[in-house]
């Protein structure tokens, strides 16, 4: 057993449109038509029954934020997808970086977030 | 390699429900199909998000002897980072039945793991996971096959599989632990 450890250096924030009804989401459409609206790379990490959450790649999350309206409206687009009156976004901060000098060889723990807030 | 017999298991709650509509499994059967037109290639019904669950499907799919069986899906860190996030248990599952594997783990810069991705064989068959982003799976999928068809070993086509996922994210470069 031998396992290698890749670290990605991208920059993303986490985009949340919520108050959707979702029923037979094609999940790579409504990518290519966030992508296109903000031209960078999208890709959907979670969806439930009335929310979508997103990575967006190397764009300023106020930005995101500025246009609320437009990106709700490419989502309104995509198969699957119902807005509703309760439909609003919310765009996290761009990820924080963590000291990769103080990461341990090995695990020490099996739970991955606890082992980088440990070092 | 040829193969002849191939698995593809689906995993996850909003895949099983039909929140989201599987598009990765038409993409693998596509590909293997492409490169195996004599095969036999079946989609499962997707697994829920349970690592008992997912062990035991795959163990019940092996005792047919396939050449390949693709788990896909439940690949991140998922809940173990965020509670609004899907559980990703595939790795977790694969680690548990296999004996042998070798695996990558992509980490954002910010210390979460973005995917893991497993191989390994036991018995006649080889065991592989893509991720759930439609291109990321396609892309995983596609450095499985040109590795096979090159000759490479599980560990060169793990490493093959890892690239070919890392280089979707944009403007990154990788860096070994």
């Amino acid at each position: 057993m031998e396992n290698q450890y890749i670290i990605a250096h991208a920059d993303k924030s986490v985009l949340k449109i919520s108050g959707l009804e979702i029923k037979g989401l094609n999940t790579a459409q409504i990518e290519e038509l966030l992508a296109a609206r903000m031209k960078t790379a999208v890709r959907v990490i979670g969806v439930t029954g009335d929310a979508i959450e997103m990575d967006v790649y190397n764009i300023d999350p106020e930005q995101i934020r500025r246009d609320e309206r437009g990106l709700i409206e490419a989502v309104s687009l995509a198969e699957g997808i119902r807005l509703t009156d309760l439909t609003k976004m919310v765009c996290g901060e761009k990820i924080v970086d963590v000291d990769f000098d103080s990461i341990p060889d090995q695990p020490l723990s099996a739970c991955a977030r606890e082992r980088w807030i440990k070092w | 390699m040829v193969m002849n017999l191939i698995f593809i298991l689906p995993t996850g709650d909003e895949i099983h429900q039909g929140i989201v509509r599987d598009i990765d499994s038409p993409e693998i059967i596509s590909q293997s199909l492409a490169a195996f037109p004599q095969a036999e290639v079946t989609r499962i019904p997707p697994v829920l998000d349970v690592e008992q669950t997912i062990v035991e499907k795959i163990k019940d799919l092996a005792r047919r002897q396939p050449d390949l069986i693709v788990l896909i899906g439940g690949s991140g860190g998922g809940h173990r980072f965020s509670k609004s996030l899907g559980k990703d248990f595939t790795h977790t599952a694969m680690e548990r039945y296999l004996d042998e594997h070798f695996s990558h783990e992509i980490y954002g810069k910010n210390g979460h793991m973005w995917c893991k991705l497993i191989i390994g064989k036991k018995g006649p068959t080889i065991f592989i996971n893509v991720p759930g982003p439609y291109v990321e799976a396609k892309s995983a999928y596609e450095a499985f096959l040109k590795g096979l068809a090159s000759g490479l070993d599980l560990k060169e086509i793990n490493h093959a599989m890892a690239e070919a996922v890392l280089s979707l994210y944009p403007s990154q470069a990788s860096l070994p632990l």
